[in-house]
């Protein structure tokens, strides 16, 4: 034992020697400098994807694990690098740093709280390209990083026409996990397609605080339903059993993030799923090809309908969503992607009767994200 | 449906997979061991129970195949704690892990997979008293059949002479060894059964109440049916009452929020576990003394 | 001491056998999710162990293991069980960030490091000398208290960071706002070890020493051993039983401290991770032994690292650690004792007389 003990002191001493040589910062720039000569993101061997969930959670994870394995197809001589279950917090860099380690250049990090870390990782690694999927970067942004979605909220608004359209109540159901900027802009978008063609109905808004909690999902499902709610829809990691404890109780659904049309074979309306491929390959390729500095990668870039190339597209309809309501949808979409078009587009007023965008006003993307309130006819807070 | 009624229904719902685990883990503390790793119990049961539904086709088989489950990995922790001396709060963590990785691993494939779940069925005439019938008359049967467990196991423990034989294996093992019997015997049969009522627990909530498989899904509610017991003070009909308090925690939140109101989860959250500390300081010396003997040993509670 | 020789070589290898065990165990398991053990091994070898960066995660990842393994060691040889860690490491989080987010716009950074660690220590302490005074005064087993009071510290986290401490121009995520950058534990030299280790590593020298060498640790180790001959020798029970676990809850808290101002720097849900609860197995693992409770966090956080390799280099799911480390727990566990006389806390005891 007195061996130990002498180690332990002398390993003490040693680090206490040690201490106070940098700063524990996230500019800290670490070895492996010098590749400032190259791109970042060129020469690498691999592709990095984190994701916050399991990859088959039959939504968000699983469809950013999908876009992964198109990353795989369309670029066989790189290796596609997926861990799944990435807390948002410093374990996200450990696991960031060990795919670099493992040779990629490349690192994508899918989940919103993932930013911190991946903004972390970037400036330690000017070599190495980090993109983050849904969150928004202020300041200057570094030459090796950007953020990048599809305008969620676009195709969420038409679905708002198909529940608007659908309900019998005037009454629909939100049930969402965290306050956060996507989940404000979706239940602002689909109450205001709801309104759109349905000036009675009104939102009804849940939330869990948890991205994945089956049990809290069946009770603020089941409130809702006996509040009168007969069309249901979410924003949660995993979607199943919101899903079926509607359908099971005969309400409509609206889905998010993945087709769970199987699901509720007879409520299903429609809903928002993800089609990451394309974007995930144009970026990987604009990146090898040493052209990522500067290009519209390397900000917050956000596609949408006026683009063309939103990585968030409608579902499939359900069997009892009628014509007239497929025609409304279309001229709705029709008139989003015209260039003063928007599910945002003014006058949208707030719960509490103020004015949040002016009449005729079209909104910029990031004044949408922006938002912290909800519009008029959603009913329910927003936790402060 | 009005306020307190939609919440007192919310309890039911959601304090059935809860009861469950909290009646098994007060047969397992009755007997002198306690199981941390009720949840991992949990889990292994949500994951078998809707797997076997899955490729049965029948939920009944399911919540068996659960049950076993349950008391297998339940097993582990009695052979560890009773045949190789280790630690029994340390091992019921250590069966929580494997609970964890275990059906993590193997439930990948049965996310999104629909199954012929439990579906809830209105008792003929019962269900529609006003309020009572939705509060107690409108749910999958696993709800009905937790009704007749708590009594159940009431009757087991305080009635039945295996009941007085399980007790005094966690009181005074010496007296029952001295009448022939081997207690080491009959706490692995509570501790397994512990195990086996968690896992029916478990596949209450994925096979009838969430309808659906997905890692981890149980968030805690295998540590809130440990913490139960002792609020129940090792009785199981408090138990149950209990459990029903903690899916009335579970329900105000989105009850409220549904009529347009904001709410802090949280505060609410913690309310069940102050209560239980309050309590324990409140009636400290009598609550202590309804701990088994053995847990106490466990808890080494002599001395001071 | 021949005989404790031979002891001790027969608990080795029974040790070895365990891990072994184990190993072989899981390399059959990830046979049947089609990867190949041997080089699973072998790239955890390699990426873990003989990667610089990886060991000095797994430095940043043992530091508040270490820390809460020994909150759970002290109080173990006065003969209490502290199930409570994981509250005490969030209640040192919490006392860190408060007054983090009070002052430290104000202090200089090498100020509020140590104004950080006496809040954390403070807060830890009082919340694990809560169970032991209400063992004392009401005599409610502390094990239990313990474990509730992690839920309660669990919900007041989650309570401050939704709502008061909440960081207005974020995102909408419930966090509060970073660190200040000077007031963030600084880096070991040249790498990315923060000194949280070297707070660790000290605390554990200290600990080993105050148990062995002073008069305070001998006389928790006879409270431990039979308390009422204690008592009736004349030493204050209540106040040996009381220090044992504060010290306990301010090693734990100072974990949590550790944690977020050297890896996390903003509280958020689930930063803690089970701390508490792993690193009370690292302490069971390691019998309450000071330096072995280090080496045992160490191993399992080495463990834990090891799990990024599974998914990167095996393809392995996320999960598949869980599996490993519970297998491991389990054959070390479930190993046997050797022919020391376990401490009394440790399980029933013997059953069939």
């Amino acid at each position: 034992m007195g061996k130990g003990w002498k180690a332990a002191a002398l390993a003490a001493v040693i680090g206490l020697l040690g201490v106070g040589c940098s700063s524990n910062s996230t500019s800290t720039t670490s070895a492996g400098g010098g590749a400032t000569a190259t791109a970042p993101g060129t020469g690498g061997k691999a592709v990095g994807f984190i994701f916050v969930g399991p990859k088959d959670d039959y939504g968000y994870n699983q469809a950013a694990y999908e876009g992964s394995q198109d990353v795989a197809k369309a670029f066989p001589n790189l290796k596609v690098l997926t861990a799944e279950n990435v807390p948002e917090d410093d374990n996200a860099t450990r696991v960031m740093e060990g795919m670099i380690n493992n040779g990629a250049k490349i690192i994508f990090a899918t989940s919103y709280g993932h930013l911190d870390p991946a903004m972390k990782v970037a400036a330690a690694h000017p070599d190495v390209v980090v993109i983050q999927q849904g969150n928004i970067a202020t300041g200057t942004i570094p030459a090796n990083f950007g953020t990048y979605f599809g305008t969620v909220y676009e195709p969420v608004y038409l679905a708002g026409i198909a529940a608007g359209k659908a309900t019998k109540s005037n009454k629909l159901g939100y049930v969402y996990a965290f306050p956060i900027s996507q989940s404000i802009d979706n239940i602002n978008a689909f109450q205001l397609g709801a309104k759109s063609v349905n000036p009675a109905a009104k939102t009804y808004v849940v939330n869990t605080s948890n991205w994945c909690d089956p049990g809290k999902q069946a009770e603020a499902t089941n409130s809702l339903l006996s509040q009168g709610v007969d069309v249901i829809t979410q924003h949660q990691d995993c979607t199943a059993t919101v899903i079926k404890t509607a359908e099971a109780k005969g309400a409509f659904t609206v889905g998010y993030h993945a087709d769970a049309s199987a699901l509720a074979p007879k409520g299903w309306l429609t809903g928002s799923q993800w089609k990451w491929g394309p974007l995930y390959v144009d970026l990987v390729r604009t990146t090898i090809d040493g052209k990522f500095t500067g290009s519209k990668f390397n900000a917050n870039y956000r596609v949408g309908l006026k683009t063309g190339d939103n990585p968030f597209v409608q579902s499939p309809y359900g069997p009892s969503v009628t014509a007239e309501t497929k025609a409304d949808i279309e001229k709705a979409r029709a008139i989003i992607a015209a260039k003063d078009g928007s599910p945002f587009k003014g006058p949208v007023m707030s719960q509490d009767g103020k004015v949040i965008f002016a009449d005729g006003m079209v909104p910029s993307y990031a004044a949408i994200e922006d938002l912290k309130v909800f519009v008029d006819g959603v009913v329910g807070k927003l936790p402060t | 449906m009005i306020l307190p009624v939609e919440v007192m229904v919310g309890a039911v719902r959601g304090g059935t997979s809860i009861l469950y685990a909290a009646l098994g883990e007060t047969v397992s503390e009755r007997a002198g061991v306690i199981n941390l790793g009720t949840e991992g119990c949990m889990l292994v049961g949500a994951l078998t129970g809707y797997a076997v539904t899955a490729s049965t086709g029948n939920p009944w088989v399911g919540v068996l195949a659960g049950a076993v489950a349950g008391g297998l990995l339940a097993l582990v922790h009695a052979i560890l704690v009773l045949s190789r001396g280790a630690n029994q709060l340390a091992t019921g963590l250590v069966v929580l892990f494997l609970g964890l990785g275990l059906t993590s691993l193997f439930g990948a494939a049965y996310v999104g997979r629909s199954i012929n779940a439990f579906k809830p069925v209105g008792i003929p005439g019962l269900s529609s008293i006003p309020g009572v019938g939705d509060v107690l008359f409108n749910h999958d049967p696993l709800t009905y059949l937790s009704y007749l467990a708590g009594p159940a196991v009431w009757w087991l423990l305080y009635r039945s002479r295996p009941g007085l034989i399980l007790r005094a294996a966690g009181e005074r093992q010496e007296v029952l060894a001295a009448y022939g019997h081997s207690p080491l015997r009959v706490r692995y049969l509570a501790v397994v059964a512990g195990g086996a009522l968690a896992g029916i627990g478990g596949a209450q909530l994925s096979t009838a109440y969430a309808n659906a498989w997905f890692e981890n899904m149980t968030q805690g509610r295998g540590f809130i049916a440990v913490a139960l017991v002792i609020f129940a003070a090792w009785h199981p009909i408090r138990a149950v009452w209990g459990a029903y308090l903690f899916g009335a925690a579970l329900a105000l939140s989105p009850a409220l929020q549904a009529r347009g109101y904001g709410f802090n989860q949280f505060a609410l959250d913690a309310i069940p576990y102050v209560v239980t500390i309050g309590v324990l300081v409140f009636l400290g010396r009598r609550r202590a003394h309804a701990a088994p003997e053995g847990l106490r040993k466990v808890f080494e509670m002599s001395g001071t | 001491m021949n005989l404790d020789a031979a002891r001790l070589a027969r608990g080795a290898g029974r040790l070895a056998l365990a891990y072994a065990a184990a190993l072989v165990l899981f390399g059959a398991f990830v046979v049947t999710k089609g990867a190949n053990p041997i080089q699973m091994y072998g790239d955890m070898w390699r990426s873990t162990v003989l990667n610089g960066t990886s060991i000095g995660q797994v430095l940043v990842k043992a530091s508040p293991l270490i820390l809460a393994g020994l909150a759970v060691a002290v109080p173990a040889k006065a003969g209490l069980v502290n199930v409570g860690g994981e509250g005490q490491v969030i209640m040192g989080a919490v006392a860190a960030g408060g007054v983090a987010l009070a002052l430290d716009g104000t202090l200089p950074g090498g100020v509020m490091v140590v104004v950080m660690m006496l809040a954390a220590a403070t807060a830890g302490g009082l919340w694990a000398g809560l169970a032991a005074v209400l063992r004392l005064t009401v005599r409610v087993n502390e094990a239990i208290t313990t474990l509730l009071l992690n839920y309660v510290a669990i919900d007041l986290l989650l309570y401050l960071i939704y709502q008061p401490w909440k960081d207005k121009f974020g995102s909408g995520q419930p966090a509060t706002r970073a660190l200040a950058v000077a007031a963030r534990l600084p880096l070991i030299g040249t790498s990315k070890v923060h000194a949280g280790f070297v707070i660790a590593v000290v605390a554990t020298a200290v600990i080993f020493a105050l148990l062995r060498w002073t008069s305070w640790g001998f006389r928790l180790r006879v409270v431990g051993g039979n308390a009422e001959a204690a008592r009736r020798a004349g030493l204050p029970v209540s106040a040996l039983l009381i220090s044992a676990m504060v010290v306990g809850g301010a090693l734990a808290g100072l974990g949590g401290m550790v944690h977020f101002a050297g890896a996390e720097f903003k509280l958020r849900p689930g930063m803690t991770l089970n701390f508490g609860y792993i690193a009370f197995l690292a302490a069971w693992l390691a019998r309450h032994d000071p330096l072995k409770v280090a080496g045992a966090a160490v191993l399992l956080a080495l463990i834990a690292i090891g799990g990024d390799s599974l998914q990167l280099d095996s393809g392995l799911p996320a999960a598949a650690v869980n599996v490993l480390m519970g297998l491991v727990l389990v054959a070390v566990m479930g190993r046997g004792q050797t022919t020391r006389r376990s401490p009394k806390v440790a399980g029933i005891p013997a059953v069939a007389s």
